[in-house]
């Protein structure tokens, strides 16, 4: 029954393949490899750790022809999709549901492939066990409208709760949350690496939800690669050659986490390595062929809407900013 | 009436007897699976063999070639890809050698001498008739690997982290797939290599 499965999946897959390529025509053709179109790429690089991939791509990006790649410091929220859709940075790693909701807004951003799961744990008092136990407790984040507030508010709605009137925020932009919960003066707090390493090490809290392991949030793509709308659209082959590259540098966080927390270190990218170790041996990275990036768009679009963040429906978001033509022929070029 | 009928059931049994050995002969879902892309002309190199002979990608045209990038003193996940390959190696017969070959080049040529990469093959059950270790000067080394999309870096220890990357180039030098990482389905591998003879 096993094999039966597998065997109709497979055909259906092959059969999705056969149809896409169809579609894709003249665009497998050998002379899609031209050099790109711009040897300037410009990443975003933030305190997130988890978004590796993007911190060990430069040997790989240089290997596809780009001669000067630069990283621009962002925030790890909003501030990030905005700078991309301004065009500041041209490509980036980010939480799926923090581009979405620029995207509703009329944010020039392009969604064009999901590239790894998990990231986020929420880490609580011992009171509380479940996303329930939240309402009526505190939970410190950045600012709303951070990456946590957006996730939290989204598991708080998808359990019933009201966000906005369930939970009291705690807003502290300048001390980290993480501190705060530390230091006994929130009751939850929901962070990304390296912090929730470094709470965990310091045996403080524990985990409620951890993002790469429970669902649904483990069945849909935390980090989805993103571009300016202007220049993926003006620059194809160089689109294709950066995903290609970020898809393989995701390989090496798989293949050789050790040798990529090196290059995280080495490259500046953070002081922890430890920790990034630990990030890189904890988050599935090795996803990136096997979830379908549209599902997760529907995933959290439709979260978002409960949790009153946006009102457009998933296909309109869909049709409008998501781009699989580099992905689909990728899926085809880079087996493994 | 009646020998017309039993003729169009042998005539039926027959065709679907057929279909079925057909289908038992093919390889499992060669017939469903879309050709390779043409991705680009392979990039070329010129590189020194085990045995130190002068060896370029042109001296494969005609057949199918397996291009991957190894270093021998790898002791983490690089051990695994050799022997997948010697695997495979197996696998292909009479057509290894005649028509698919293997390439693995060092990506550590200051340690992997062609006497050091020779003794890596045969530890590995490497047949040389189809399969060629190479090394080179490190400049060369460093271009070949980077057109491929390989990337690879010595640390302050010596040691060389680098990328997994396997490439299939088809008889005309055309580079048509690559594997990531070594925890591809060799199965998958011996088909894709099998498809373009039959091109």
């Amino acid at each position: 029954m096993m094999y039966t499965m597998q065997d109709r999946r497979r055909f259906l897959a092959t059969l999705s393949s056969a149809v896409a390529a169809g579609l894709i025509g003249p665009s497998n053709s050998v002379a899609q490899e031209a050099p790109p179109e711009t040897t300037t790429i410009r990443l975003a690089r933030n305190r997130s750790i988890c978004i590796a991939p993007q911190y060990v791509v430069g040997g790989l990006l240089q290997a596809e022809g780009f001669t000067d790649i630069r990283y621009v410091m962002t925030d790890a929220g909003m501030g990030q999709s905005k700078m991309l859709a301004s065009g500041e940075i041209d490509f980036t790693l980010h939480f799926s549901p923090i581009l979405l909701i620029p995207i509703e807004a009329g944010e020039k951003i392009s969604i064009i492939a999901g590239v790894h799961v998990g990231c986020f744990e929420l880490l609580a008092i011992e009171r509380i066990r479940s996303i329930a136990d939240l309402k009526g407790k505190t939970v410190g984040v950045p600012d709303l409208g951070t990456s946590s507030h957006v996730f939290v508010s989204s598991m708080a709605a998808h359990v019933g709760l009201d966000p906005a009137k369930d939970i009291n925020w705690v807003r502290s932009p300048s001390i980290s949350p993480m501190e705060l919960f530390a230091d006994g003066k929130i009751d939850a707090w929901l962070g990304f690496p390296p912090e929730p390493q470094e709470l965990r090490a310091r045996k403080i809290g524990h985990v409620v939800v951890n993002s790469s392991v429970d669902r649904p949030w483990s069945q849909y793509y935390c980090c989805m690669l993103a571009g300016n709308r202007d220049f993926i659209r003006r620059n194809p082959v160089a689109t294709k050659r950066v995903l290609r590259a970020i898809l393989k540098a995701t390989d090496f966080c798989v293949s050789d986490p050790a040798g990529a927390a090196r290059r995280m270190v080495d490259g500046g990218f953070t002081t922890q390595y430890d920790y990034a170790l630990q990030t890189l041996k904890e988050v599935p990275y090795n996803k990136w062929r096997e979830y379908d990036p549209e599902d997760t768009i529907r995933f959290w679009a439709l979260r978002l809407r409960e949790a009153g963040m946006i009102k457009s429906n998933p296909n309109k978001i869909i049709a409008e900013a998501t781009d699989w033509r580099f992905l689909n022929q990728l899926k085809r070029e880079l087996k493994g | 009436m009646r020998a017309a009928l039993i003729l169009a059931l042998a005539v039926l049994v027959t065709a679907a007897c057929l279909l079925l050995a057909l289908s038992r002969d093919a390889p499992q879902h060669a017939s469903l699976e879309p050709p390779l892309p043409k991705i680009a002309p392979a990039p070329e190199f010129a590189l020194t063999s085990q045995d130190g002979a002068p060896v370029t990608l042109a001296d494969y045209r005609g057949k199918v070639v397996a291009v991957t990038f190894i270093l021998t003193m790898c002791t983490t996940t690089c051990p695994i890809l050799t022997p997948m390959m010697s695997f495979v190696q197996d696998q292909l017969g009479r057509d290894f050698g005649a028509k698919i070959s293997f390439v693995s080049i060092t990506v550590d040529p200051e340690r992997d001498t062609a006497e050091v990469l020779q003794q890596y093959a045969q530890s590995f059950g490497a047949n040389f008739a189809g399969w060629s270790f190479l090394t080179g000067t490190p400049e060369a080394i460093r271009d070949v690997a980077q057109r491929y999309g390989v990337y690879a870096s010595k640390t302050a220890n010596g040691d060389v982290e680098h990328t997994f990357l396997t490439s299939i180039v088809d008889p005309h030098g055309i580079l048509r797939v690559q594997y990531l990482g070594v925890r591809f389905d060799p199965e998958e591998f011996r088909r894709d290599l099998l498809s373009l003879l039959k091109e």
